[in-house]
């Protein structure tokens, strides 16, 4: 019978990857880029002439279709179809714009529309201080059981000073990682032969485990059957707790470490 | 030692490649082992071989047959980040291996690794995050692009045959699906996520090109299914990308698939309703485009939970009676065992634990909880954006029963952008972030929806590894520290891995060759295929 972590088959190899590096874009490489300067006169374009039927954020109103929805205006380049699209409709667009309008207004919509096409990432900061701070607190000693471990005179004092803003903050609340800690994983290796060896975790996976340990050397061992790996992460209670926080309850602990300066 | 023989045995086999030839519709409909026809295998998206030659007693003999690096190429032009990485399954006919990145094929010889032809060409854009692989039939092999193109190249040069258009770029569409042939139809599904675009799938003649039909993923207005959008132009701007993997049951002639999310993505505040026929598994008639039924797996979603992981086909048992099953382990978190001739729901279950359902309703749909809708301060969702399942493929072996998923159990926060006073939302709107996961390797009883085995991938956040059974009761598998395995299929128990240069980035196959069978799995740009003669 093949035993279930046979070293001999298995192997490594390396192999140097070259990456290439693209700029990020869904759309066509021919599209127009946006000239700023002159999306910014397109702009004065849009508010004077186009604003009232086709509405303030160009995705339309009650007189005027959606232009960011526009295909004639998704296919436009630089004018060339805006400019004729405008043309046939005469009896609702009198105003006669120049060429050189046309061509800022098309910048203009073409900046609307790649700001819709990214808006996957925020523009603006995000506000997740909505919570009770007295509630936090309690929740921070009682429920949440954060003081078991943390105290705001101690490991989080000037909490807010050392934080660049609250999401941040309460992205490390949910999903604290060790990479600012002093605290490691720590690992005990007993193997059916030998002593127990022990030290911080450097890599696991079902077949293998490596540690460091106290004298600094680096101890890679082969998983065998007989053999225990125990484990000891610092962060297991925060994990245990994702399945035991309300949103509330997050809104309110944020809300009261934020006030911990 | 054995790595030397194993090379020795393929280079010996080298000269006995046999060349392309041709794929006939017989070949698709009944697949022989020497050969992995489709993207799935075969119609079922089963991903199960009936091959015995390696099997869990003597997997432990498996070694390195060849490997082929894809030559240092990245997309041939366009958008997107992504480096040469195989994302697709390898295709296998008369013993040549087609294997693509975006804007690029490769033919190789079965049995070697050694390059047959590469085709490419210039690209004019569209997201180039990955390449599911082709299509073949006859003569050609079939591919879809980034920059919205149905291309048929011939199979003995890579040479073009015709190209045709099936999505706008300047509407952000892209293409990144593997093609199926159906009979005399190449059945292709589109991409695009930026703007509020409809999504569709359709069919082209294999020999011309010409598009026989377009199916749009959302309802005719004035149908009942309308009314679960609020407006018209919510619904003709409301996504529904067909980008998964199809499957199709000859007998009831009728292709399944699923259809992606809801648009605008995340805010979906003003597309109030189930949003149909986003988030589900559609069946349809393949000659006609008819639809057959619906089965909304994710009602009204703002996760980005496309419902395109495949459907799988199998017949089973059920309360003492035989039936004509489907199966999808969805991106939500949830497993459905479905009726494929009526669409009606057998059983609903939770296959990784969530948060965001308050229950299942009367057709078996989950019910999602409007708290656990993106907030502008945030709301704690499990099952994050990747979802516990997503595109890389799972297995069913009707020798176990068990139905085999690579999962993650993961939590992200998901948080709105635009205001609750936005008239208007579209794109996206907000986004998920942060998050801690945990990757699982699940055997899925399907007639119970719960687990028989789970095994934890230790030291693995999440994995993108698809899964390949056999009736050699054997599961392959990848974690996300580089290890490809072997799993007893029954029991959930690794026989043997190796480590690869990196992780797990396709679904692998297997095919039999001259007495020699193969298991090719990808890993970024390298393939390796491991083979054994059994004993």
């Amino acid at each position: 019978m093949p035993s279930r972590f046979s070293g001999a088959f298995v192997w490594t190899i390396s192999v140097v990857l070259l990456p290439v590096s693209l700029t990020a874009q869904g759309g066509p490489t021919d599209r127009p880029a946006v000239d700023e300067t002159a999306a910014a006169r397109g702009r004065g374009v849009y508010a004077k002439h186009c604003i009232n039927c086709h509405g303030s954020t160009a995705k339309g109103g009650p007189n005027g279709p959606d232009l960011i929805r526009s295909t004639a205006v998704l296919r436009d380049r630089l004018g060339a179809s805006i400019g004729p699209a405008m043309q046939a409709k005469a009896a609702s667009h009198a105003a006669s714009l120049t060429q050189a309008q046309i061509v800022d207004l098309a910048h203009f919509l073409r900046q609307r529309i790649e700001g819709v096409a990214r808006n996957r990432t925020p523009t603006a900061p995000i506000d997740v201080l909505t919570g009770d701070p007295e509630a936090g607190r309690r929740y921070f000693d009682g429920a949440g059981r954060c003081s078991t471990c943390h105290s705001p005179t101690g490991d989080f004092a000037s909490l807010r000073t050392r934080t660049s803003d609250a999401l941040t903050l309460q992205q490390r609340v949910l999903f604290p990682t060790l990479t600012r800690s002093t605290k490691k994983v720590e690992v005990t290796v007993t193997t059916p032969s030998g002593p127990p060896v022990s030290g911080t975790l450097e890599r696991l996976d079902n077949f293998s485990v490596a540690l460091r340990d106290a004298s600094g050397d680096y101890r890679f061992f082969s998983r065998v059957p007989g053999m225990t790996v125990d484990v000891r992460d610092p962060l297991t209670a925060h994990r245990e707790l994702l399945d035991q926080y309300t949103d509330d309850a997050i809104h309110d602990v944020v809300a009261y470490l934020w006030t911990i300066k | 030692m054995r790595l030397a023989a194993a090379l020795l045995v393929v280079a010996s086999f080298v000269a006995a490649l046999h060349g392309q030839g041709t794929v006939s519709p017989s070949a698709l409909a009944a697949p022989t082992s020497d050969s992995w026809p489709m993207h799935n295998g075969d119609y079922s998206g089963r991903r199960f071989s009936e091959l015995t030659t390696i099997d869990s007693r003597n997997v432990a003999s498996l070694s390195l047959g060849w490997t082929h690096r894809i030559a240092a190429a990245g997309p041939a032009g366009g958008g997107g980040s992504t480096a040469a990485v195989i994302k697709g399954t390898p295709v296998v006919a008369n013993g040549v291996l087609y294997v693509t990145i975006p804007d690029h094929v490769w033919a190789l010889d079965a049995r070697s690794g050694r390059e047959l032809w590469h085709a490419s060409w210039p690209s004019k854009g569209g997201w180039h995050i990955g390449n599911r692989g082709v299509a073949v039939l006859g003569t050609s092999v079939y591919v879809s692009t980034p920059d919205c193109h149905l291309l048929a190249l011939d199979n003995r040069t890579g040479k073009e045959k015709w190209r045709a258009e099936i999505c706008d770029l300047d509407q952000f569409y892209y293409a990144s699906a593997a093609p199926l042939i159906v009979r005399n139809h190449v059945i292709v599904g589109v991409s695009g996520d930026d703007l509020d675009i409809p999504g569709y799938i359709e069919a082209h003649d294999p020999e011309t090109g010409a598009r026989q039909w377009r199916w749009y993923t959302h309802p005719e207005p004035g149908t009942p299914e309308a009314k679960t959008w609020p407006s018209v132009e919510a619904m003709l701007h409301g996504g529904g990308m067909t980008w998964g993997s199809t499957t199709y049951d000859a007998q009831l002639n009728l292709i399944y698939f699923g259809t992606g999310n809801p648009q605008p993505v995340i805010n979906g505040r003003r597309r109030q309703g189930d949003n149909l026929y986003t988030g589900s598994i559609v069946a349809l008639n393949p000659d006609t485009a008819q639809l057959a039924w619906y089965f909304q797996v994710s009602p009204h979603d703002t996760h980005d939970w496309d419902a395109t992981q495949t459907p799988v086909l199998f017949d089973g048992t059920i309360n003492g009676q035989p039936r004509k099953l489907l199966a999808q382990a969805a991106r939500n978190g949830w497993f459905f065992v479905l009726d494929r001739e009526t669409g009606r729901s057998i059983s609903s279950s939770e296959y990784v634990k969530t948060n965001w359902a308050l229950g299942v309703d009367a057709k078996g749909q989950p019910v999602p909880n409007p708290r656990k809708e993106p907030q502008i301060d945030g709301a704690l969702v499990s099952p994050n954006q990747a979802g516990g399942q997503n595109w890389p493929p799972p297995s069913f072996s009707p020798q176990t029963g068990l139905f085999y998923v690579n999962a993650t159990r993961a939590f992200s926060v998901y948080y709105l952008y635009e205001s609750e006073n936005d008239e208007k939302p579209q794109g996206w709107g907000g986004n998920d972030r942060g998050g801690w996961s945990e990757a699982v390797l699940l055997g899925l009883d399907y007639q119970t929806g719960k687990a028989r085995w789970r095994f934890s991938w230790e030291g693995s956040a999440s994995t993108r590894s698809g899964l390949l059974s056999t009736a050699g009761n054997l599961l392959f598998a990848g974690d996300s520290a580089n290890n490809f395995a072997a799993f007893d299929a029954a029991r959930g128990v690794p026989l043997w891995h190796a480590g690869l240069h990196a992780s797990i980035t396709n679904g692998p196959i297997t095919y039999q060759l001259d007495g020699l069978q193969y298991v090719v799995v990808a890993a970024n740009d390298t393939l390796y295929a491991f083979a054994s003669r059994g004993r």
